[in-house]
């Protein structure tokens, strides 16, 4: 289990999160959704060892991991992707896995082989000698993901991966996520405004706005929530 | 397994060849000639190290010669004469005094000294990125002047040491930047370094795919300071003589360029910036001196320091219009290595 608990964010005397508790479990998707500036990506850097919290701390199965960096945590099954993707784009893709796999410690070689066998899983084997600055969108985002499974993550937290995408790639990705899930037996946190593939595969759905929790549960219990109604719908769905 | 192999070691045999050859011509050519291949291969050496970190890590380094110059006075006072010794370094302690080891013991001893301080000054260092790296690698070199140009019964302060052993020749030099060569090659392939290229590229997404960018730095660093240091006491044995303001500022800018010109990010880039930028000096030497324009009697001569104003200005066109260097980044052969890898999948 993943845990954050009543974490507290600021930026020089702006509060980005106030008190927020989230609970990722084994083999669980949970969706984390609210408006820009909601503060769900200050709360993925928190749990990742990117922002150190001020308030509250974050526990992985049962021990603190607060303060601990992010190399650490990720090398220990915490992994992320970022919004932007953020590629080595000198390197090619291959190497671009092979980077997360050396850093747990396998050698070029076997590292060369997984990472192969890794964007095999991906569909993009085909693509591994292309250096990262020659890729379109999609596929960088698929390498970003790529990277993120050389480490075997126990919880993976995806920034926003469906951004840019059209209906028909939303789709796919929202496959691959389920199936990641299943094949890798991770729990997965997903930031996403896209509210059809939060629906869709998340088996609970975190709502965040002017970084406080608003609204917990499954996506029908969500969607019944009122408050949450109100700052989607507006008051008048009330 | 062998075939691939022989594509992945490509790069380097080629750079090898390549420094074998101009060895070859330079011992046909005349003694003057022969001097300043010698000291463009002393200059490989450094650039490589400074290469080692810098092109793999993409930190600024200004610090390398600095440990040219630990280097070559470390081999200095352990392989002088007592006789000279003596005469230029009278306070120097008694067990230093009496110590002389054979020459070739100097670059090994000086490249192992200067790992020594690397790890105990890159601790903090490495943890820097950006100009504030840049800021302390280039306190770092102007420490090491101030330190060895000031401790005067050490290294005889601003004072020339003269009689050191001359060992250094040409096939002395072409031997260490084969091995420089080979040890930057060998660690470009090192999953150390591919972490740490990653780190070069994007140290935050570095940082998420669990890769510790401060030790990777450090284990670098030390590696580059250990190869300049070898070089710098190959560059005080070829001279045989040691002044500190041979390790200031002109050989940091000289040396820089080099891997800048060459493009920092692969190993034939600092091989050739430095074969490169070394024939670019010596021409402009030359037209600094005057060169006779045969039969007309008039003699092609510019103002002193021009060659310094082209170096600069090369310098800064390249980062202009081809910030990778002459090689694009990328590696003699290298795409041999890449097919192959193609060939393999099918």
């Amino acid at each position: 289990m993943l845990t954050a608990q009543a974490v507290s964010v600021h930026f020089a005397g702006v509060r980005a999160i106030e008190d927020v508790s989230v609970a990722l479990a084994p083999r669980e998707i949970l969706g984390l959704v609210g408006p820009n500036g909601a503060g769900k990506t200050t709360m993925v850097n928190v749990l990742s060892g990117f922002q150190a919290p001020h308030a509250g701390g974050v526990t992985l199965n049962g021990t603190a991991v607060t303060g601990r960096s992010s190399d650490w945590l990720a090398r220990h099954g915490v992994v992320r992707t970022f919004q932007a993707v953020r590629l080595f784009r000198k390197l090619t893709v291959s190497e671009n896995v092979e980077a997360s796999l050396v850093s747990v410690g396998s050698g070029r070689g076997a590292a060369r082989r997984k990472a192969m066998e890794i964007l095999s899983y991906l569909g993009i084997s085909h693509r591994a000698h292309l250096q990262g600055d020659a890729l379109n969108y999609g596929d960088e985002r698929r390498v970003g993901i790529a990277r993120a499974l050389a480490l075997n993550p126990a919880f993976l937290l995806l920034d926003e991966p469906a951004a840019g995408m059209n209906v028909a790639e939303a789709e796919a990705l929202a496959d691959l996520i389920r199936r990641i899930r299943d094949d890798f037996g991770c729990g997965i946190l997903l930031i996403e405004h896209n509210m059809a593939l939060i629906t869709r595969i998340c088996e609970r759905m975190q709502v965040m706005a002017s970084g406080r929790t608003i609204a917990v549960g499954t996506p029908a219990e969500v969607f019944e929530n009122p408050v949450f109604r109100s700052a989607y719908l507006g008051t008048g769905a009330l | 397994m062998m075939r691939d192999l022989i594509l992945r070691a490509a790069p380097l045999l080629a750079l090898v060849a390549l420094i074998v050859a101009i060895s070859l011509l330079a011992g046909m050519a005349d003694t003057v000639t022969t001097r300043r291949v010698i000291l463009c291969l002393v200059n490989v050496v450094c650039v490589v190290g400074l290469y080692i970190f810098m092109g793999n890590s993409g930190v600024l380094n200004f610090s390398s010669v600095g440990f040219m110059a630990i280097g070559a006075y470390v081999a200095a006072l352990l392989t002088m004469p007592a006789g000279p010794k003596g005469m230029f370094l009278p306070d120097l302690p008694v067990w230093l005094a009496a110590t002389e080891l054979p020459a070739l013991a100097g670059p090994f001893l000086g490249a192992l000294f200067c790992a020594i301080v690397a790890l105990a000054v890159g601790l903090p260092i490495m943890r820097l990125s950006g100009i504030a790296a840049a800021i302390a690698t280039f306190s770092l070199m102007f420490i090491c002047y101030i330190v060895l140009g000031n401790w005067t019964s050490m290294t005889g302060g601003q004072i020339s040491l003269m009689g050191l052993k001359s060992y250094v020749g040409l096939w002395t030099a072409c031997a260490f930047a084969v091995g420089a060569v080979a040890v930057a090659f060998a660690y470009q392939e090192t999953r150390w370094a591919l972490a740490l290229r990653a780190s070069r590229e994007d140290a935050v997404a570095a940082r998420a795919s669990g890769i510790r960018v401060a030790r990777l730095r450090l284990g670098a660093f030390v590696l580059g300071a250990a190869v300049c240091g070898a070089g710098g006491a190959l560059y005080g044995h070829f001279q045989g003589t040691l002044r500190v303001e041979s390790f200031y500022l002109d050989p940091t800018f000289l040396l820089v360029t080099m891997l800048v010109v060459g493009g920092m990010r692969s190993l034939t880039g600092a091989v050739v910036g430095c074969l490169a930028i070394s024939l670019l000096t010596e021409v402009l030497r030359l037209v600094e001196v005057g060169i006779p324009l045969p039969g007309t009697g008039a003699v092609v001569m510019v103002a002193p320091g021009f060659g310094d104003v082209v170096l600069a200005a090369l310098m800064l066109l390249i980062l202009l219009f081809r910030p990778n260097g002459i090689t694009g980044g990328r590696e003699i052969l290298g795409n041999l290595a890449g097919s192959g890898h193609r060939h393999d999948q099918v």
